[in-house]
């Protein structure tokens, strides 16, 4: 168990700039996820501490120890890769005692280490299997157990819950998240899953294009994203952004996107030092638009139903006005009593406290939702 | 709409696969390859007289003349392990050598990598004869003709590029997530390479080398001009046993038995190896 610190990490593939100037302190324990789209650079760090791969410059320690340009044996460090690289010549037994092996145990050892992390990851059982016998759930099981079985300091998992399926990935998800807590191993995990990254981690890194974009706790992710990306990356159903510019009416400041306006704070405006005729970009996320019959109190907003979606316990609507489309989500019990065939004419609001404002250029984050982070702040 | 008649209905029950005439073609196929073959042994148990007969005889009484005079008098045993040192012990070589090759062609991307492979490739294609006046003189000042040495390190050089174009493939669809593994679990390079690359490359290795074999112990042009009476193999041997003024036909087809009979049974051993190795790399990862 160790913390890690990598200061100023850069990879550079040829003129390509995989992974540009990363700055990363993980303490002791912490379940980190490297979050993005794929080819964001997030693996590429991944194998930059697991040693795979040679950094351009930077530095990476881990319990304080330079590991920067150490080959992947001296650094230990346990990992999972995303097909799992399982030796398929040998037993699932095989695997597990590979790493043990390697270091040259006496075979008692080895025997009761594996018996008690197949006990941990109940794959007991299929101790004699060969991988090519197993389904997925199981190989993913073994390649967790070969990572655990070592006394790493820090474990590193490369999406090793990508080839599972839904309820598998569901189940797996909590017990991971379990079986961390319990060891207490430092843990870096990639994925592209958002839902992965936000149920499961301490803290999580996005990254795009090489670059961190933020490095929060999922919570604060969801409710302060650094940036536009940031806030559309995290959530399902996506955040709305709408391109918009900011005007005074006689009701006091709005936001103009041409086919509706929509109402906000002035003082909010104010504290963020933003002012009218601004072009910006306005995101809410759909939990955060009410929709209504037509001509509903407090719904100015008129909308045409584009497409009715419904999960069960919750309804989408797709709204759309004009060029503008929205998504919204509501619980179906409320919207029971709302049209649900396309084209029916609708009513929404946007919740003012919760609309966020981003840099149309760069994509950073100009406003925060006012209600965000009120419990922080309490 | 065009064309497709919707009045049609599905049949009671699925159509039944006639595939009669799969059989008739591999039927042909084989009578076309083992028929020659056939023959040759036939006349290899011929005497002298009804092998040179005009007429093909079908029934003849069977006689070991020519096995005789091929092994005591002509003394072909020893052709046939100088033929058995040659291709095992270049099989070895090119097989050793052109594996680390190959690995560092499919793993490691350096400045003409592309051009090696290419470069590995063409040698292939070149005609022996073209470089056969180049080689006998470098073997004259190495003194290395009429000897087993020589012909071994020339087949191994020949072999190689067969070798690293096989393997190159087969190693490039092993996963390098294997080395990565066995490396972050605590193995240096070469270590992950032997325990496990090596054992999953072992099916398409073995196959090359049944392959570089077959090559190396049946190899003619070099052999008969490269050796003379010391080191001379099966081949070489076989023509100068069985051709001289005139062809003697029973010699010639027990020589045939004699140079093809380890092969065969070499192949009817392996032959679940050979298949394995072709088609690993199709089969499921």
């Amino acid at each position: 168990m160790a913390d890690l610190t990598i200061s100023m990490l850069n990879k550079e593939f040829g003129s390509f700039r995989a992974v540009h100037d990363v700055n990363i302190v993980v303490n002791d324990g912490e379940f980190i996820f490297l979050l993005g789209p794929s080819g964001c650079g997030k693996t590429t760090t991944l194998r930059m501490i697991a040693g795979l791969e040679m950094p351009s410059s930077g530095r990476i320690e881990i319990g304080g120890r330079n590991v920067t340009f150490l080959r992947p044996r001296h650094r230990n460090v346990g990992m999972v890769f995303q097909d799992y690289g399982l030796y398929r010549h040998m037993t699932v037994f095989g695997n597990i005692a590979y790493p043990l092996q390697v270091r040259q145990m006496d075979r008692g050892t080895i025997a009761a280490k594996v018996g008690e992390v197949a006990r941990t990851m109940q794959i007991e059982a299929i101790l004699q299997r060969k991988p090519d016998q197993l389904s997925a759930g199981q190989l993913q099981r073994v390649a967790i157990a070969r990572m655990l079985v070592r006394d790493a300091d820090i474990f590193l998992m490369d999406e090793p819950m990508s080839h599972l399926d839904a309820q598998l990935r569901g189940q797996m998800r909590s017990e991971l998240k379990h079986i961390q807590k319990t060891i207490g191993t430092t843990t870096i995990f990639v994925t592209h899953d958002q839902l992965e990254a936000m149920t499961m981690a301490d803290r999580i890194i996005v990254m795009k294009d090489g670059e961190m974009l933020q490095f929060a706790a999922p919570r604060e992710i969801f409710e302060r994203p650094a940036t536009e990306f940031v806030a559309t990356f995290v959530g399902e159903p996506q955040m709305n952004v709408l391109d918009c510019t900011l005007a005074a009416s006689d009701q006091g400041a709005v936001a103009d996107c041409g086919a509706f306006r929509v109402a906000l704070d002035q003082a909010w405006l104010s504290a963020n030092d933003l002012r009218a005729g601004r072009k910006l970009r306005l995101g809410i996320r759909p939990e955060h638009i009410t929709v209504g019959a037509p001509g509903q109190a407090g719904h100015p907003i008129e909308v045409e139903l584009y497409s009715f979606e419904p999960t069960g316990a919750e309804n989408l609507y797709v709204l759309r006005s004009g060029s503008c489309e929205v998504t919204t989500r509501t619980s179906t019990t409320e919207s029971a009593h709302l049209g649900k065939t396309e084209g029916t004419r609708l009513a929404m609001r946007f919740d003012p406290s919760w609309v966020y404002l981003f840099d149309p250029g760069t994509g950073h984050t100009l406003a925060q939702a006012a209600a965000s982070g009120r419990e922080a702040r309490a | 709409m065009s064309g497709i008649d919707t009045r049609i209905t599905s049949p009671d029950a699925a159509p039944v696969q006639r595939n009669w005439w799969v059989y008739l073609i591999l039927i042909g196929v084989c009578v076309l390859n083992v028929l020659p073959y056939l023959w040759m042994v036939m006349t290899g148990f011929m005497d002298k007289a009804s092998a040179a007969s005009a007429t093909p005889q079908w029934i003849f009484t069977p006689s070991l003349e020519a096995f005789e005079l091929l092994i005591h008098n002509k003394g072909i045993m020893k052709n046939f392990m100088n033929s058995l040192i040659v291709s095992v012990s270049s099989t070895f070589f090119s097989v050793t050598i052109g594996m680390f090759c190959a690995y560092a062609i499919a793993r490691y991307d350096f400045v003409g990598r592309d051009d090696v492979s290419f470069w590995v490739l063409t040698n292939r294609m070149m005609p022996p004869v073209a470089v056969l006046i180049p080689i006998f003189v470098t073997f004259q000042t190495l003194k290395l003709l009429d000897t087993l040495p020589g012909l071994i390190i020339l087949y191994t050089a020949m072999q190689l590029p067969f070798v690293v174009w096989m393997l190159t493939g087969y190693f490039r669809d092993i996963p390098r997530r294997y080395e990565e593994s066995a490396m972050v679990d605590g193995d240096t390079w070469f270590q992950a390479f032997r325990k496990v690359t090596l054992p999953l490359m072992m099916p398409s290795i073995t196959a090359t080398a049944i392959f570089v074999m077959i090559l190396s112990w049946n190899e003619f042009a070099f052999a008969t001009f490269l050796t003379s009476t010391e080191a001379k193999t099966m081949p070489p041997a076989i023509m100068a046993y069985s051709i001289g003024a005139n062809i003697e036909w029973n010699v010639l087809g027990a020589a045939v038995v004699l140079i093809t009979a380890p092969l065969i049974l070499f192949v009817l051993v392996m032959q679940r190896h050979l298949i394995n190795g072709l088609s690993q790399g199709v089969a499921k990862k």
